[in-house]
């Protein structure tokens, strides 16, 4: 889940959270308020009727009567007074059940005593539960509209204005992490955003990729210097070697040893020669504007490597159509490209063994090749890293090739947009996959 | 024959030079393009072997330059560059061919005939090998009138060791020169073997071939007088 839905969910329920808390508290809050204002409302009544008692005494009260007692006309409040035992002392306010008239109604009850004339009193002041909750119901429904309106309010708020805010931030994600491709080559344009810390994290974005890519830029012509300046003193050797071979004083000894020199240093050019290929591929060195059939690039292929395939009897089925071209590629390359897969399919396969060569134009216009060896195969954790630079699959075969082959290959794919694919079995076969996207493949007559 | 070395990497022209003076050249060296042109000024050249990394002057003003100073000679462009694109210019340029470094020794000579033969139309396109006469233009081998059918990898090998007789040649430096950059790493193995086997067995139908000499451990070589 992304930063916007996780800060959009969080705010809609921390405000339904507050919303539900405030509407269950809210009975009890007003009631409570209700309450305390009625207690406090009896006590002034309270107050009145002592002062009347103070200043005119009981007697105003009782005009002779044992007790006193009067009530509004809808029973909704009450006052009563009455003798008590002398010393009795009682002051509270409670809720209770009161019977006036035949009725009976809950009343929120003040009682107190106090001496008056020669006698202690009670007083008793009364106001009916409901005349009290009557205004409870529409203030509370009032204040959750009011509430819910004002929740509304600022979860749209919050929601765009959180929106706006996170904004520099989905764009500096999709310009500067989704959407680039590795060695980030073009330019970085800076996001536009006052907050501060989204301008770092996109500086430091940008200083970064800068960095990688100047860091693979130094990479690249470092290997295409280095290879270019190894050339010569190799090319020197070489040929000091090939002068020294036919010097009449040079015995049979020593002409074995400088084959052997020979040898070394032709591996030596031919690693050099591998790795100024791969440097020139990602240097983009390779025009790709040549087409070719795929049959007739195997065709050279073999052509070209078919001492190889007799010499071991390998049997080759090649099953592939006649009328496809693959346009916008660098034929060179792409020779190259089959050559190394066709010679990894030779090399590592058995004796007897087979290869067989298969194609077929997948529903999305994609064309794929296919070359499956009966070879020895690779294992299962080797199949990640074959692809690596100087990495030699199967290291326990005493077969020769240092580990670049399938580096060009890798090159060579990603830079026309090939995906290569490998499947296999240790002892079984590979199967190695050409996959040439869509804009690669043309059907001709 | 007169070759013009132009080359600024004094220790390969050395090489060169010596291994040309071997094969009966005649050559002059040149380490930077001004001393170049020079030369090319005074001197009449067959060859002109011209490196493109030279210090002084872009090597295809050099190539220009020179083929107005002396546009009779064979050009050759030596390169440790190796883009396609320069190499598409000098041929274009009217270089005659195009060797990129390292090269083998054995590998200019050959072309240096080739271009011989082409372009000078010298009188050396029918050699005589034992009983069979080689035609290096045709690329036929014939005995006594009667063509006998090589393939084109078997041909290229027998004139190649031909071209370098009485010197043996390496299965390695043999194996470059047939599949060039795609020969591959394992020289011990017996591909050559089997194509020198194949034209022993066809040339042998007609008449003795022992002057295809095998040298054990080393490679083969043609001796002729």
């Amino acid at each position: 889940m992304n930063l916007i839905s996780k800060l959009t969910l969080f705010i809609t329920l921390s405000k339904l959270a507050i919303v539900l808390l405030f509407i269950l508290t809210l009975p009890y809050l007003i009631g409570g308020i209700a309450r305390t204002y009625t207690d406090y409302y009896l006590r002034q009544q309270q107050e009145k009727v002592l002062d009347v008692v103070s200043k005119n005494g009981v007697e105003s009260y009782l005009q002779g009567e044992e007790s006193y007692g009067s009530y509004t006309m809808l029973k909704e409040e009450y006052i009563s007074l009455e003798p008590v035992a002398k010393g009795f002392s009682i002051d509270t306010i409670y809720t209770d059940e009161r019977i006036i008239e035949q009725d009976t109604l809950n009343y929120r009850v003040l009682t107190h005593s106090f001496p008056a004339d020669s006698g202690t009193y009670l007083m008793e002041v009364g106001k009916t539960i409901d005349t009290i909750d009557q205004y409870n119901r529409p203030l509370q429904r009032i204040a959750t509209y009011v509430l819910l309106a004002l929740i509304l309010i600022t979860l749209v708020v919050d929601l765009f204005y959180t929106r706006y805010l996170l904004r520099p931030l989905g764009k500096i994600i999709n310009t500067k992490i989704k959407n680039r491709k590795f060695p980030f080559n073009e330019n970085s344009v800076p996001v536009q955003t006052s907050t501060t810390d989204f301008q770092s994290l996109d500086t430091s974005l940008i200083s970064l990729m800068e960095q990688i890519h100047e860091a693979f830029e130094k990479e690249r012509e470092f290997t295409a210097n280095a290879s270019h300046e190894l050339m010569t003193p190799i090319g020197i050797l070489q040929n000091k070697i090939e002068n020294l071979m036919v010097e009449p004083e040079v015995t049979e000894l020593v002409q074995l040893r400088l084959i052997g020199m020979q040898t070394t240093l032709n591996r030596l050019k031919r690693i050099v020669h591998s790795l100024l290929l791969i440097s020139r591929i990602e240097n983009e060195q390779f025009s790709k504007k040549e087409f070719v059939r795929v049959a007739e690039l195997f065709d050279d292929v073999l052509d070209e490597i078919n001492h190889r395939l007799s010499e071991r009897e390998i049997s080759l089925e090649t099953n592939l159509s006649k009328n496809l071209e693959l346009v916008n590629v660098n034929r060179d390359l792409l020779f190259q490209l089959v050559y190394n897969l066709m010679n990894n399919a030779i090399r590592y396969n058995k004796a007897n063994g087979s290869i067989r060569i298969w194609d077929q134009v997948n529903a999305d216009g994609s064309y794929e090749v296919g070359i499956s060896d009966t070879g020895i195969g690779i294992p299962e954790d080797e199949l990640a890293t074959i692809f690596n630079r100087f990495k030699k699959a199967n290291q326990a075969e005493e077969a020769a090739g240092y580990g670049l082959g399938l580096s060009i290959v890798k090159s060579i794919a990603d830079y026309h947009k090939i995906t290569i694919g490998i499947i296999s079995e240790v002892s079984v076969g590979t199967t190695f996959t050409i996959l040439f996207p869509e804009e690669l493949v043309d059907m001709v007559e | 024959m007169k070759v013009l070395l132009i080359e600024d990497e004094k220790t390969l022209a050395y090489e060169v030079e010596a291994f040309l003076k071997k094969a009966f050249y005649i050559c002059d060296l040149a380490h930077n393009a001004r001393k170049g042109l020079e030369m090319l000024g005074v001197n009449p050249y067959d060859f002109v072997l011209l490196d493109l990394g030279l210090p002084d002057l872009d090597g295809l003003k050099v190539l220009q330059e020179a083929k107005k100073l002396n546009p009779d000679a064979a050009y050759i462009i030596l390169t440790a560059r190796g883009n396609i694109e320069d190499r598409i210019v000098g041929l274009d340029l009217g270089a005659d061919d195009y060797l990129p470094k390292p090269f083998s020794l054995l590998e200019l000579q050959s072309r240096m005939q080739a271009i011989s033969r082409r372009k000078f139309n010298l009188n050396t396109h029918e050699l005589d090998l034992g009983e069979f006469k080689i035609d290096l233009q045709k690329r036929t081998v014939s005995h006594s009138e009667k063509e006998i059918e090589l393939t084109r990898k078997e041909f290229d090998l027998l004139s190649y060791l031909l071209l370098h007789k009485n010197r043996v040649l390496t299965r390695m430096q043999l194996c470059e020169h047939i599949w060039g950059t795609f020969a591959d790493d394992d020289y011990d193995s017996n591909y050559i073997d089997v194509h020198i086997k194949n034209i022993r067995k066809k040339l042998s139908a007609f008449g003795p071939v022992e002057w295809l000499e095998t040298v054990r451990g080393v490679g083969y070589k043609i001796r002729k007088q």
